[in-house]
């Protein structure tokens, strides 16, 4: 026992564990500043039960960094099954929340599959591309099964409908085949088709409320205080912020409620506001360590099954990071997408922490052969 | 480049993949950094700016709107102070729990409410609060407050209210007040001098209320509060939002008019009132003291003014404007009828001026004459024999004046009936007056493309025809023969107070003209003439034969001329014989001009009666009540001795 503790803390990648370690301190102090404002029902519930999470997640990755990845490379159906099971459940008996099914109440916890199904869908998709390698690039017959074990999980969220989530399965779908390498017949096919599939999608696939938040990202001033209104507002939250920001708890955006979803999906514009240049650059930075470290980590697996579901395990990371805090600075349309490790929620942060388990556990098997 | 330390052979192929991905990485984080560098760094102070106002509301403090006041400084207009509860629908996040909430305490149902906000949200955006409440007592309001800090989006406003005491009683002159419409600002906007009216606000938008509304409204001040994205308001310590001055609202000026309230009360009692089976009376009336100063203004049927200033119901506003007596009409100035009758004496004056007749000219008046191949009829069958001028106003003979009319050509008579003020505005300032219209040769052959009938020039000496003058434009006229020649403008604001009672402005009579004035060149008439119409005028109303005799002032003797409208062309014999069993609508209005006393005037009022039949029965009680009450107040010392009456019979015994 003994032995296995200290090999524990030697094999465990170090670096990786301070620089999430860093992330989430910085989440605790933000969120403690988002949710002590002056109006927030039940303010210091939210920092609390985040504390929770933390720990879980902890639990969570400490336990995934010592289990055999391998393990999951077995048991990849059975999770992929579960959790699409449970995606058809959402549909049928799931809790609604803003207008969207995404919940499973089991009692003790709100289970959102749409967020296990990320991890699960990256395990599933390292295995298969694991699998089936290629010189030249996997071909259309290669890729017609990973597509048809995306493409479920995707409609069945998109149903809910949670576009984000749907269009993010996809970005995970698209990084990890470009990684491990496509045909460039593959690559001229997937450009023409989505030539061809957003307009059809603007026409027939997305709702009248999908389109608007599309057309005020477009021109925000179309509706400054309706659609526009949270773009706006959460941009005004960032550039006042300038170099320095306003101070911990003195952001006039957040504390005020100009700010909506500010201890989730703007948690980054809190940030900003109150810390400014310094306090974003920091944190960007601290993200872009973060999945370099991840990245290098794949670089250096044993295995092939090890290298692509660390890459798979950081596009998910990285997607979820770009698409939230191009969202916040007004690069992309308002999509609910948390920021990893920063956003309060409980799906969120062990999602997040299981994945970053899973890419420590990578890096904890490198020596062993 | 990381150093390859134990990757296995099958994952060896992957080596060059991560170059790829390392690029991706990186240039995502190049775009935050930049994106991050623009915001915060380039825009930083313009956003920090916005950032500062969105937290700091402007709110409005409503300035007090002038009151108006009449000639004894009684209130006519004046506000008072209200509670409105209204919800902003993009604060009301439960609207429905807000509606459940207060339905029971301000006594409206839960989905009238949400029907009201609905609408609201439709119509004026979900940043205006809709009003679900008005006029809420004590309790109310503080039952309301208490619930404010659970529903968000609801509030209490303080709301200033324009009140006419008076109810409907000169509510032509006085108007209504209303929020400005789209049309409006822009072209109030536009002339610059009320440049800071915003939408929402409240201004005249008739009568006096209108045309005096920039120095009723006053400014509007501004206070500054915190608040939250939800409206709600924060107790601020914030001292980059304290340098933020606000601004004290300025109230309006007040008016005090040359309206007697008691004149014009008992003018409209005159006109509402049933007396000896006449009433409630249709049309207008006008009374001015004999400066110029109007005393009173009426028009009936009226409405409530107190109904417009909450914003008018659709219902009652269809009912105003479909009603066929037009209550909305400011009729005194708005409209203008022919004045039958009531041209005969500037006809006259014309004819002596002109010397047609002389005073004591004996003229044959039967009951009807030929004229090229028509027969022009009298109001009386068998006529007024052989009269001379004075009687022929006193008993309004149709004959004499037609005579005067063939005689003198309409060119002629036209230029002495503009000296007296017709065709032209009186110049009160009050809009939409119309200026009536006398017509010439030249005119219509301009205006009809066929020359001046010969027949024409005898319908038009008894005031109809083409001839039109609204009410207040006898008056002026009957005025300035009672005064003998002078001319006063009529004027109906006579002070502008500021808020603490310090005179700004003020009104004083204006003398136009002295007609009897031959100094400067321009048409005139000589002093005797007038004091024969004055004659005549006087023995309508205390002459055996007069048309007005049947109604006295006992100590006060007036003078005046009845006269009918035609409202629509019968023949001769039906205009003066059937008229009481038409239908309403098809009835003659009845005038009354007159002035008191009748040596020298101090009061001239004007009277016309739509529908009414006959100028004495409609319109006579009217003018003598108006101007009864006129003397009770002013003069009770002419009421009371019954002396100077006698006298006054022997005087008349004597012409």
């Amino acid at each position: 026992m003994q032995m296995e503790d200290r090999s524990l803390f030697r094999r465990l990648d170090v670096n990786l564990v301070f620089v999430i370690f860093a992330l989430n301190i910085i989440g605790l102090i933000n969120l403690y500043s988002a949710t002590h404002g002056v109006n927030l029902t039940s303010t210091t519930s939210y920092f609390w039960q985040q504390l929770v999470w933390l720990v879980g997640g902890w639990a969570v990755f400490l336990f995934l960094t010592v289990v055999d990845y391998e393990a999951f490379k077995r048991l990849a159906y059975v999770l992929y099954a579960g959790n699409v099971g449970a995606l058809v459940a959402v549909l049928f008996i799931g809790k609604k929340s803003l207008g969207a099914q995404r919940w499973l109440d089991l009692g003790f916890f709100r289970y959102q599959p749409s967020e296990t199904m990320k991890l699960v869908l990256v395990i599933i998709l390292a295995k298969v591309l694991s699998q089936s390698a290629d010189k030249d690039g996997l071909g259309f017959k290669q890729l017609l099964f990973p597509a048809v074990l995306t493409l479920i999980p995707v409609g069945l969220t998109i149903k809910q409908p949670d576009l984000g989530t749907g269009l993010l399965l996809m970005a995970i779908f698209i990084s990890m085949i470009l990684f491990v390498k496509v045909r460039r017949s593959v690559l001229i096919f997937f450009f023409v088709a989505g030539l061809v599939c957003v307009p059809l999608a603007w026409s027939f696939g997305l709702k009248p409320y999908q389109k608007q938040r599309v057309l005020t990202f477009l021109n925000p001033g179309r509706d400054a205080r309706g659609a526009g209104y949270n773009s706006i507002q959460s941009k005004i939250a960032v550039g006042s912020g300038k170099i320095v920001g306003k101070g911990f708890r003195k952001g006039t955006q957040s504390q005020l409620e100009f700010l909506p979803e500010r201890h989730t999906d703007f948690i980054f514009s809190v940030l900003s506001e109150e810390h400014g240049f310094l306090g974003s650059m920091t944190t960007v930075s601290l993200f872009m360590i973060l999945l370099f470290m991840g990245v290098r980590v794949g670089s250096e697996a044993r295995d092939r099954f090890g290298s692509i579901i660390a890459v798979g395990c950081m596009s998910l990371i990285f997607w979820h990071v770009t698409v939230n805090i191009f969202m916040v600075i007004g690069l992309l349309p308002i999509v609910g997408v948390p920021l990893p490790l920063l956003s309060y929620g409980g799906s969120i942060m062990i999602t997040t922490m299981a994945t970053l388990g899973l890419v420590s556990a990578v890096a904890y098997r490198k020596f062993l052969f | 480049m990381s150093s390859f330390i134990g990757g296995s052979d099958e994952a060896r192929d992957l080596q060059d993949r991560f170059k790829l991905v390392y690029i991706c990485l990186s240039i995502m984080v190049t775009i935050v950094v930049f994106r991050l560098w623009y915001l915060q760094i380039i825009q930083g102070q313009e956003l920090r700016t916005y950032s500062e106002k969105n937290r700091v509301k402007e709110s409005k403090i409503p300035a007090p709107r002038g009151l108006i006041l009449d000639r004894n400084r009684a209130i006519l207009v004046d506000n008072i102070s209200g509670f409105d509860a209204t919800i902003t629908p993009q604060y009301a996040k439960r609207l429905e729990e807000t509606a459940a909430a207060i339905a029971p305490i301000i006594g409206v149902d839960k989905d009238s409410i949400l029907k009201t906000v609905r609408k609201s949200r439709r119509q004026n955006g979900p940043f205006m609060g809709a009003r679900v409440k008005e006029n809420l007592n004590m309790d109310e309001v503080a039952r309301l407050e208490r619930l404010r800090i659970d529903h968000p989006g609801l509030s209490v406003d303080q709301t200033i209210l324009r009140y006419y005491p008076s109810d409907s009683v000169g509510a032509q002159l006085l108007g209504y007040v209303g929020e400005i419409s789209k049309r409006q600002l822009q072209r109030i906007n536009r002339t610059g001098n009320d440049a800071n009216l915003v939408q929402g606000d409240i201004i005249g938008q008739s009568g006096l209320e209108e045309v005096w509304d920039s120095q009723l409204r006053g400014a509007d001040g501004l206070y500054y509060i915190e608040v939250d994205a939800h409206g709600r308001e924060l107790p601020s310590d914030n001292p980059a939002f304290l340098e933020l001055t606000p601004k004290t609202e300025v109230a309006g000026s007040n008016l005090v008019l040359t309206i007697d309230q008691d004149i014009q009360m008992a003018a409209y009692r005159a006109m509402v009132e049933q007396k000896d089976k006449t009433g409630p009376r249709i049309g207008s009336v006008v009374a001015m003291k004999s400066n110029g100063e109007i005393l009173a203004w009426v028009n009936v049927p009226s409405f409530n003014p107190n109904k417009f200033a909450r914003g008018i119901s659709s219902d009652l506003w269809k009912e105003l404007v479909n009603d066929p007596f037009k209550p909305l009409r400011n009729k005194v100035v708005q409209d203008h009828y022919p004045p039958g009758s009531t041209l005969k004496p500037i006809v006259a004056l014309a004819a002596l001026q002109e010397g047609v007749v002389r005073e004591n000219t004996i003229v044959s008046a039967p009951g009807s004459m030929r004229f090229g191949n028509r027969t022009y009829h009298d109001s009386l069958r068998y006529g007024h024999g052989e009269i001379n001028i004075v009687r022929a106003i006193e008993s309004s003979s149709n004959v004499f004046f037609y005579k005067m009319g063939i005689q003198l050509g309409i060119d002629r008579l036209a230029k002495y009936a503009m000296l007296l003020g017709l065709g032209t505005k009186t110049g009160i300032n009050l809009n939409n007056e119309v200026s009536g219209h006398f017509p010439t040769t030249e005119w219509k052959v301009k205006a009809k493309g066929e020359p001046w009938q010969p027949g024409e020039n005898l319908s038009n000496a008894i005031g109809q025809g083409f001839v039109l003058a609204n009410i207040l434009q006898l008056a002026v006229a009957y005025n300035t023969i009672g005064l003998e020649g002078k001319h006063y403008k009529p004027f109906v604001v006579k002070q502008i107070l500021a808020p603490g009672g310090e005179l700004i402005k003020e009104y004083n009579p204006q003398l136009v003209r002295d007609i009897t004035d031959q100094s400067d060149g321009k048409t005139y008439i000589d002093l005797k003439h007038i004091m024969t119409v004055k004659k005549g005028l006087s023995r309508v109303a205390n002459g055996e034969k007069g048309t007005a005799r049947w109604w006295k002032i006992p100590g006060v003797k007036y003078a005046g001329k009845t006269g009918t409208s035609q409202v629509m062309s019968f023949s001769a014999d039906d205009i003066y014989s059937k008229c009481d069993q038409r239908p309403i609508m098809q009835r003659h209005h009845g005038a009354f001009v007159g002035y008191a006393p009748n040596d020298m005037p101090e009061i001239t009022v004007a009277v016309l009666t739509e529908h009414s039949c006959h100028g004495n029965t409609g319109s006579v009680p009217v003018v003598r009540d108006i101007m009864r009450a006129y003397f009770e107040k002013y003069r009770p010392e002419l009421i009371k001795t019954k002396k100077p009456r006698k006298v006054a019979k022997k005087a008349e015994v004597e012409n």
